[in-house]
């Protein structure tokens, strides 16, 4: 039996591609709103598993550092270290600063952290050029979405600082690029002020800040003790809010992402709805251009059942065509995109069977079309 | 003695009820055999397509009788279901203009209603090649409707409606749209057809200069078939 659909789509072989790549742009904007979220998701985990530590703790009342400010005195590490359980605990310090450009400032976020102790938040893996920060003062690494150099002098402050390191995929959950200091240097960038405002509080009265305020503490649990029973235990005697690793997790992507990835749903819906709507348009057109045609058939005494497979069949090649070229769109720009996106495969797959379904629903305003076409119409001119 | 193709009795089409009642058709009755060439005529408005679609199985007759051969397929309704299947089995059609599926080749455009009727492929594409040889343009197979010339692509709607061996060809004014001598070398064609494929021609016509082609004359005069005859000579 000769394959309407086929023949058809030969005909207007180009027509149709040049409406495939266009539908297919809007199923490829589909797939990297999906990646954005899977970015998002991806992006808020990478410093809490660099960091790897069992337990956050941060000022009492407070969400901890990605999602409310908090202040903790640099010397809780110490307590916390003397506690029944703990293996080890580290200062750190999370700040948003621009670092300068001669073309556009960069914004980053800033990790400080002790560069003599255990937790290091530079995943040696992440680490592509350079080192780690081995001196006090000074020394910075960046990520290379930052652009810096390896050796290159960077203002912050009253200091340059010297690119010692450079790190690939590290960014912070809000998908800012992350830059590693020493936590003196972090503290001194955050908490110390300069000589005309020190001089100003000073006139005020106001005693000027100490520096030895930090964010958070971080801790690594001894083996055979219960994460849960050390926080209690903490959050106990310390008056601190301690969040295990999993509960820091849940506030990044369940709190700080929740609201995106809700607006990224809807966006999402909206687009796939409206390729539905795009695809059962192009259908009816390319429906309502072969009526002649088609009330030929029927007046031949072509059963309906021929026709209606012809139409559902391009419906269905449409999408399926779409959905090829959106993929390819898809994994042509979506790494020039300011912030990461994840194009997974199941994601894929599961667009393509919502492709199918809004194919097959598309295809009943043709065929809708192709059960009313009047046979009689073809007699008379 | 020749088999009847076509006969219709006491025909009625009404449209409308009550004050807004037209009758367009009644009672018409009248009698086709198998390779005769006839010609319906009748003032715009008078009914012809109306009729053309009752006896073609498209539009439902308010009442009457109408036999295909020796099936009577309307007795005052349909006697099958699909009346589809009987178009697709007894009866040609051809149009004012070619009207050929312009995504498929003349082969595919000819074989496409033989394979819906199970036909084999390879039986519908020889039976195309013989219509096409029968017709003289058997070099164009494989050519899409859009590189034929009019009259050419007119040629292939007749071989088209041929494929399915139909007992009827109806065909709605297939030389509307073709000077004085094309029309009449598309009349002589279809007689040379009604007679060598024993098929009966029921052709709608304003064409007065084709008429004498013809073998019968049916007019459709106060809503009913009255035979006609020319005053000239008839060309056989």
């Amino acid at each position: 039996m000769i394959d309407l659909a086929k023949r058809d789509i030969e005909h207007t072989l180009g027509k149709f591609l040049v409406t495939a790549m266009g539908v297919g742009m809007l199923l490829g904007i589909v797939l990297i709103m999906i990646g954005v979220y899977r970015g998002m998701m991806v992006d808020a985990e990478i410093l809490l598993d660099d960091i790897s530590a069992d337990l956050w703790i941060v000022q009492e009342d407070t969400l901890g550092p990605f999602a409310e400010s908090s202040r903790v005195y640099e010397d809780l590490k110490d307590i916390i270290y003397v506690m029944e359980g703990i293996e080890t605990s580290e200062a750190m310090t999370f700040q948003n600063i621009q670092l300068p450009r001669a073309e556009k400032p960069v914004r980053v976020v800033a990790v400080g952290y002790d560069i003599r102790g255990v937790i290091n938040p530079i995943n040696p893996k992440r680490l592509i050029a350079g080192r780690d920060i081995k001196n006090d003062h000074y020394e910075i690494v960046v990520t290379d979405k930052t652009g810096f150099k390896l050796d290159e002098k960077i203002k912050l402050g009253r200091n340059f600082y010297t690119v010692v390191g450079i790190t690939h995929s590290t960014v912070s959950n809000g998908g800012d690029p992350l830059v590693y200091i020493s936590l003196k240097d972090a503290q001194d960038l955050q908490f110390s002020y300069s000589n005309k405002e020190i001089q100003n509080n000073e006139a005020r009265g106001v005693k000027n800040s100490e520096t030895f305020i930090v964010n958070v503490i971080v801790a690594r649990i001894k083996s055979g003790y219960d994460v849960e029973d050390v926080a209690k235990e903490i959050r106990k005697w310390q008056h601190k809010s301690v969040y295990t690793a999993e509960q820091q997790k849940t506030i990044l992507t369940k709190n700080l992402i929740e609201k995106s990835a809700k607006q990224i749903g809807l966006f999402t819906a909206i687009l796939v709805v409206v390729s539905t709507i795009i695809i059962a348009l192009i259908i009816y057109t390319m429906t309502l251009e072969k009526m002649k045609e088609i009330s030929i058939m029927k007046l031949m005494g072509l059963p309906n059942s021929l026709i209606i497979s012809m139409i559902v069949k391009e419906t269905l090649l449409l999408g399926v065509f779409a959905f090829i070229f959106g993929n390819i769109f898809a994994h042509l720009v979506y790494d020039r995109f300011p912030k990461r996106i994840v194009l997974e495969i199941p994601d894929a797959w599961g667009l393509f069977g919502v492709v199918v379904i809004a194919s097959i629903l598309a295809s009943f305003v043709g065929v809708k079309k192709v059960i009313s076409a009047d046979p009689s119409a073809a007699i008379g001119g | 003695m020749q088999e009847t193709a076509i006969k219709v009795q006491n025909l009625v089409k009404n449209f409308g009820k009550g004050d807004n009642l037209v009758k367009v058709i009644e009672n018409a009755s009248f009698e086709v055999k198998k390779g005769e060439l006839v010609a319906l005529i009748a003032p715009s408005g008078a009914g012809k397509t109306t009729l053309l679609m009752m006896i073609g199985c498209v539009q439902e007759p308010t009442s009457g009788e109408i036999w295909l051969g020796e099936e009577k397929v309307y007795d005052n309704r349909w006697s099958a279901k699909d009346t589809r299947k009987i178009r697709r089995e007894k009866i040609g059609f051809i149009f004012q203009a070619h009207y050929l599926i312009p995504f498929l080749n003349i082969i595919e455009n000819i074989t496409l209603l033989p394979q819906t009727n199970k036909v084999s492929e390879k039986a519908a594409k020889q039976k195309a090649m013989e219509l096409l040889e029968y017709l003289d343009i058997a070099d164009k197979a494989h050519a899409m409707p859009s590189q034929l010339s009019g009259g050419q692509n007119q040629r292939v709607a007749i071989a088209r409606a041929l494929a399915n061996n139909p007992q009827i060809i109806l065909a709605d004014e297939p030389t509307a749209a073709l000077d004085a001598q094309r029309s009449i070398s598309v009349i002589k064609m279809l007689k040379k057809i009604a007679e060598e494929q024993n098929v009966a021609i029921i052709t709608v016509t304003h064409d007065d200069r084709i008429l004498p082609y013809f073998d019968k004359i049916m007019k459709i005069e106060n809503r009913g078939i009255v035979f006609h005859e020319l005053e000239g000579e008839r060309v056989i």
